[in-house]
């Protein structure tokens, strides 16, 4: 299994159409609104490069999304 | 299903809180049986050895496997697969939780069996809450901050109002056994299933029905012990009166429908327990009062319970308590602070030992070593910005390895259930 955060930047007044849509992505487990230089975190959990692929993909068709930075997981420790 | 993740840790600890109102119903005209009603040492073998037959077999219909997962990870937690044996590593956390859970339900039994009203005294356990944000403090990497302390006072002392009854006899004896015996039993317990629903087994999380299973397992094993010690020494015979009432179809019966319905409170507590802290999530449990009411109200129309005070007096009290269990409940809730860092690090320095100086500031929940951008991500909870300044920022600082850093509050998230 491969996580990896994908930091996006969005467009102004489009992250709460842009939310729903991510909601309907298959392998998006978690989704995070944060102040800063990034706007919206998501992780995603998916089981080859290629699924990564076609969530970014999808991330970067949704509408108000102007750019993804992603971040594969190597190593983790976790209270959860 | 992703819901907000804030909403997640208190759907599931309330959620427990209510199956387990809706239990101490059952339980009061399971208890109420003539075979249980004088003996209640007998009770509480039998429930935990028709438990640990019952909660296997709901185990085992949650093993199976529908469109490539299993029920369990469908409907109560993603992290189960099925049934297995404990590991090494979680033997020890499971022997504790077992010898605690047993210890716990004798000194609950002990208590019943010599107080007339055992809500007099029992109401004294909702205090475990204050033991654990003590514990805590010595042994969690997440000290309690003030308001984690002030809030779990205001839920402790609104639900004693809420639970006491003034008619009871108040003797001594019994609410010593609470204070020695069942509030540090049911801390530790709490702790250290805690503690295993954080491990990792096999590189993945550790789920809640497994935990839940092997608990029932062990504590029926020390019941027993503890249970025939106890016919020695008094030559009783409660462990084979209480074997013999359990094969009788009847009370088998009776009991798998409380255990069964424990089993899904507990599963749903466990996962909150991997959520959150375990005083926080006691704090939540106290609900449990709250939903117990129209529970009540059933039995009492049902002809169960007789015995339901109205005296206005009375009434006000418990309503006051009632508030005060809210309000705690909502302070909590809202006041967290969640957010991610972004670390980089200086070039030539192990990743691994930075990894393990981040993880070891208070109020870290996630380190996570990236490709890409940055070199870390980390995830931190706190329950003031103040505090995550004064604990994770000025520590951060001080790791020589951190180059440069971006903190970014979580201003609303998220998470697949």
């Amino acid at each position: 299994m491969i996580s990896a955060y994908i930091l996006i930047t969005m467009q102004p007044g489009k992250s709460d159409k842009a939310i729903k849509e991510m909601r309907q992505i298959d392998n998006v487990a978690k989704i995070s609104i944060i102040a800063g230089e990034y706007d919206i975190v998501v992780r995603a959990q998916v089981k080859n490069l290629e699924e990564l692929l076609d969530v970014t993909d999808k991330l970067q068709m949704v509408e108000g999304v102007n750019k993804t930075t992603t971040q594969i997981i190597e190593k983790e420790i976790s209270l959860q | 299903m992703i819901i907000r993740k804030k909403y997640l840790f208190y759907v599931l600890a309330i959620t427990s809180s209510f199956i387990t109102a809706a239990v101490t119903g059952i339980d009061s005209f399971v208890g109420g049986q003539s075979a249980f009603k004088y003996d209640p040492w007998a009770f509480a073998f039998s429930l935990f050895f028709v438990g640990a037959i019952v909660t296997f077999l709901i185990a085992l219909i949650l093993s199976i496997k529908f469109k490539g997962k299993s029920v369990g990870a469908k409907i109560l937690d993603p992290s189960f697969k099925q049934v297995r044996m404990v590991q090494k590593s979680e033997m020890k956390y499971h022997l504790v939780a077992g010898l605690m859970n047993a210890i716990n339900t004798v000194g609950y039994c002990a208590i019943v069996s010599t107080v007339q009203d055992p809500s007099v005294i029992l109401s004294f356990s909702q205090i475990v809450i204050l033991y654990l944000l003590l514990m805590e403090s010595i042994t969690e990497k997440d000290v309690p901050t003030l308001v984690e302390v002030q809030s779990s006072i205001i839920v402790t002392f609104g639900a004693i109002l809420a639970s006491i009854s003034l008619t009871g006899e108040f003797q001594w004896l019994p609410i010593i056994i609470v204070f020695l015996v069942v509030n540090p039993t049911w801390a530790v317990f709490s702790i250290y299933q805690r503690k295993l629903k954080i491990m990792r087994i096999h590189n993945k999380p550790n789920d809640s029905i497994n935990i839940r299973l092997w608990n029932v397992v062990f504590s029926c094993i020390f019941t027993s012990v503890i249970l025939f010690i106890f016919d020695i020494f008094t030559s009783g015979g409660h462990l084979i009166a209480a074997f013999t009432t359990s094969i009788n179809l009847y009370y088998f019966l009776l009991l798998a429908l409380t255990m069964g319905t424990t089993f899904f409170a507990y599963v749903l507590y466990i996962r909150s327990l991997g959520m959150g802290k375990a005083s926080v999530n006691n704090a939540l449990r106290a609900s449990t009062i709250i939903f117990a009411i129209p529970f009540s109200i059933i039995l009492l129309q049902l002809g169960v319970i007789t015995d339901f005070s109205t005296d206005p007096v009375m009434l006000i009290i418990k309503v006051i308590g009632i508030v005060m269990i809210v309000m705690g409940i909502i302070s909590f809730a809202l006041t967290v602070v969640k957010a991610y860092i972004f670390v980089t690090v200086k070039t030539g320095r192990p990743l691994r030992e930075t990894m393990q100086k981040l993880w070891n500031i208070r109020g870290v929940t996630h380190v996570t070593i990236t490709t890409g951008k940055y070199d870390f991500v980390v995830k931190v909870s706190t329950r003031t910005l103040m505090k995550g300044y004064e604990r994770i920022i000025k520590k951060l600082d001080e790791i020589d390895e951190v180059n440069k850093y971006r903190w970014a509050s979580v201003l609303k998230d998220w998470e697949k259930i």
